[in-house]
């Protein structure tokens, strides 16, 4: 009789925890979304305004992505009219406030968002910081991989990039082409390490 | 009944033990993966707190700190590939018979432990077995330095481009000659500087080449000069996680009053603008240096002309010594199209030692490596180097894309095949015979074997010949230098100098009036003028040049005491007795100047106004 009764209390835990954890999944669905700097959720791809879409996922501290960071803020000047460029920062552990203090120091004016469910990461399916996505203005995804070859490998640096993907990708999305979509391998640091 | 228990449970127990003996043995065969579980606590952090913490902690020159879990399971599928890889920790030496200090090199087993730790999904462990975190000396690492000098200026490290190379120049404020037991190198924020080298320089060669004092001047390479025979003796070397390096007894460098301190450093931009302003500790001894190193360098730059496209470049040097000496460090040297560095030393015996092998050079982890116990290597040991270079496209570090032809040069994208090596030569037993003396002739004449027209070591040899009094053999050597640049003010100086020395006055003049027009405000060469002009009767000439060197150098003694007696010769004698006083107020035993100083007495005694 007591054995019974330990039994179906123990089911019954169970499936509070089981209801509890299915809740947790269902609000955050809800908001299965990166997040501006201010908290607000964001879909990038959707706020395009007719132009095509870049996300550069970056993290403050990978060495490989912050080195980028004149490049990236020099590219993203020099399309302003066609591109819209994002910076995704797919670590949780980085706060708005961090992010906030690395794009001041690194020079960054492009926007900042936060997305630490890697909704944008799985949709851009990129692997690596840095790592750059580039979207057509119909929100397909034309490129995912490196910006340049300046990083042959980790560890073998070139002095000069040769070739310019992210250039490259930008340049067929605007004029309507495209290209291999995983054609390039990222040089980094592993978003998988983040999880 | 309760003994018996014991028994049985003890038995049980042995039987597990052997089984778990048994179940290791067979996985030791398997790959790693299969091992048993490997946890943080017990396994990594002690791999890690040894061989990357020593950099990853905060203010250190790696990018991010690996102190705890959370630090590192945040990296550890990077951490599972570059040490994989062997690109950290950085560490270029293939292992050899020669052991160096501080080796920083993971076993293959605890590369694979690493690699099983991340395939089993980096588990952190029982909190037991965690080791303490190693703990860290912030600030002086030898602690508080008894000077410390910071650069006058900083440098501006832009966000991006390639990287630099940047010297400053460090006034020393000492005032007699003191001993260096060590010093200490803070080039500033660590995460960018790749590598820094210290360069005594005791006759301000490196303020000739800055735009203003203290702005500090670009350049991957330089040449120091030296008034005296005072070779080049120690290392002084900073790398990221490198220790201060603390000379031992009798090893101390010598620092005089006007030594200048050239920091050379290579820094890569980090994609912000850095501010960079390096510091330097000093550590004195009142242990004076009684055996004294000396810097040996083999190259062979004249053979550097590589082909575009060309895999396989080779260059080599041998150099064979003249007396017995032990070999303390080593530190081979290539820019971006080295590839394999070998250096061999063949005993008179026959047997032969690799001093070092880097079978995949890599410029930004350069170092100076010290052997755990020194080489002792015989006279008519021949120490050998051996590069190898890759000029072609496939070299993705190659500065040219497409790659063009490349020969010796200071510049990054020029190249480079050195080898400098640390060596103590031993007692010779006759006191009156350096052994450095013997080296660097023995040096400079293989330099001019490799290549007749090596202006250095025709100086070089020049300056040995002239310090042994042999002048005939230094006017001939500093002949040659001057030939080869007919331009060099410092050449055309020592010309001029050993010239005016064996009383050939006329051929000395012109020489000297061309190191001026070098450099107009070069203090010997006015000095060594104004000398000449004197010899020759002409005072009014001889004036202008002691005024100036006494402009250019206000605490040197004989340009003062030279000043005075051009003035006296002139007829200035009022003026002339001021600069006597002046000189004897900066070195009371100048006797030129107190000889004058007298006869003047004497003769406004005799010739009362």
């Amino acid at each position: 009789m007591g054995r019974r009764w330990h039994t179906i209390r123990v089911v019954r835990l169970l499936l509070v925890v089981i209801i509890a954890a299915g809740l947790a999944c269902t609000s955050l669905g809800a908001e299965n979304t990166a997040f501006d700097l201010a908290g607000n959720p964001v879909d990038p791809l959707k706020s395009g305004g007719g132009k095509i879409v870049v996300l550069v996922f970056v993290r403050t501290d990978c060495p490989v992505s912050n080195r980028y960071a004149p490049a990236i803020q020099q590219l993203s000047e020099e399309h302003a009219a066609k591109a819209a460029f994002w910076l995704v920062y797919p670590s949780k552990a980085e706060s708005a406030e961090v992010i906030r203090k690395h794009q001041r120091e690194y020079g960054y004016k492009i926007p900042a968002l936060r997305d630490p469910q890697h909704v944008l990461v799985k949709e851009s399916q990129v692997e690596i910081t840095p790592e750059v996505a580039v979207f057509s203005t119909d929100r397909r995804l034309v490129y995912h991989g490196r910006i340049d070859n300046l990083y042959e490998d980790v560890g073998r640096t070139r002095s000069v990039a040769t070739t310019h993907e992210l250039q490259d990708a930008i340049s067929a999305a605007l004029g309507g082409k495209s290209l291999p979509v995983d054609a390039t391998h990222a040089v980094g640091c592993y978003i998988s390490d983040l999880e | 009944m309760r003994s018996g228990f014991f028994i049985i449970l003890a038995l049980l127990s042995g039987g597990v033990a052997a089984r778990h003996v048994a179940a290791t043995r067979e996985s030791a065969r398997k790959p790693a993966a299969t091992q048993a579980q490997v946890t943080f606590n017990r396994d990594i952090a002690p791999i890690v707190f040894r061989n990357c913490a020593l950099c990853h902690h905060p203010g250190e020159a790696g990018p991010f700190p690996l102190l705890t879990y959370a630090d590192v399971k945040t990296h550890g599928r990077q951490i599972a590939l570059v040490t994989r890889k062997r690109i950290m920790p950085p560490w270029l030496p293939d292992r050899g018979e020669l052991k160096f200090t501080d080796e920083l090199r993971l076993s293959d087993e605890e590369i694979g432990t690493i690699q099983s730790w991340v395939d089993q999904g980096e588990i952190e462990g029982h909190p037991a077995d965690l080791p303490a975190q190693p703990t860290f000396t912030s600030g002086w690492q030898l602690g508080k330095p008894d000077v410390i000098v910071r650069a006058a200026k900083p440098y501006l490290l832009l966000a991006g481009g390639s990287d630099s190379y940047w010297n400053f120049v460090f006034r020393t404020p000492v005032h007699r000659s003191q001993w260096l037991s060590a010093i200490e190198i803070r080039p500033g924020d660590k995460r960018l500087v790749h590598h820094a080298n210290v360069l005594v320089d005791r006759e301000e060669s490196g303020r000739g080449l800055e735009k203003e004092p203290g702005a500090g001047f670009s350049g991957m390479e330089l040449v120091i000069e030296s008034k005296a025979f005072d070779p080049d003796s120690h290392f002084l070397f900073w790398k990221p996680g490198s220790r201060p390096y603390v000379e031992p007894d009798g090893m101390a460098l010598r620092l005089d009053k006007n030594t200048d301190l050239v920091l050379n450093t290579h820094f890569q931009p980090s994609g912000k603008p850095e501010l960079i302003q390096p510091t330097l500790g000093l550590y004195f001894t009142d242990k004076p240096g009684t055996r004294h190193p000396i810097l040996l360098q083999l190259d062979n730059d004249r053979m550097l002309d590589i082909p575009p496209g060309e895999r396989n470049f080779l260059v080599s040097d041998d150099f064979t010594l003249p007396v017995d000496a032990s070999v303390l460090a080593i530190y081979p040297h290539a820019h971006y199209l080295g590839r394999d560095l070998l250096a061999l030393a063949t005993l008179p015996n026959g047997t032969k030692k690799t001093l070092i092998h880097i079978g995949n050079w890599d410029l930004n982890w350069q170092a100076v490596y010290r052997y755990e116990q020194p080489v002792d290597l015989p006279a008519g040991t021949t120490i050998s180097m051996r590069f190898s270079y890759d000029n072609s496209a496939e070299n993705i570090r190659n500065p040219n894309q497409p790659p063009k032809r490349v020969v010796a040069g200071n510049r990054a994208s020029d190249e480079m095949a050195h080898l400098w090596l640390q060596v103590l030569p031993h007692e010779s037993g006759d006191a009156t015979i350096d052994p450095r003396v013997q080296i660097q002739e023995a040096l400079a004449l293989h330099h001019l074997q490799n290549n007749p027209e090596d202006f250095e070591a025709h100086y070089n040899l020049a300056a040995l010949f002239q310090m042994k009094g042999e002048l005939s053999g230094a006017v001939l050597q500093f002949t040659e230098a001057v030939r080869i640049r007919p331009d060099d003010p410092t050449a055309n100086n020592a010309l001029g100098a050993v010239l005016l020395a064996g009383g050939q006055i006329d051929g000395a003049i012109p020489h000297l009036n061309t190191a001026l027009k070098g450099r107009p405000d070069y203090f010997d060469a006015h000095y060594n003028l104004g000398n000449a002009l004197a010899a020759q009767g002409d005072f009014a000439g001889a004036l202008t040049h002691f005024q100036a060197a006494v402009r250019l150098h206000p605490q040197d003694a004989n340009a003062e005491a030279n000043l005075g007696s051009a003035l006296a010769e002139t007829g200035n004698v009022k003026e002339a007795r001021l600069h006597f006083e002046r000189a004897l107020e900066i070195d009371p035993k100048n006797e030129l100047a107190r000889e004058n100083l007298e006869q003047l007495n004497r003769d406004s005694h005799d010739h009362p106004n």
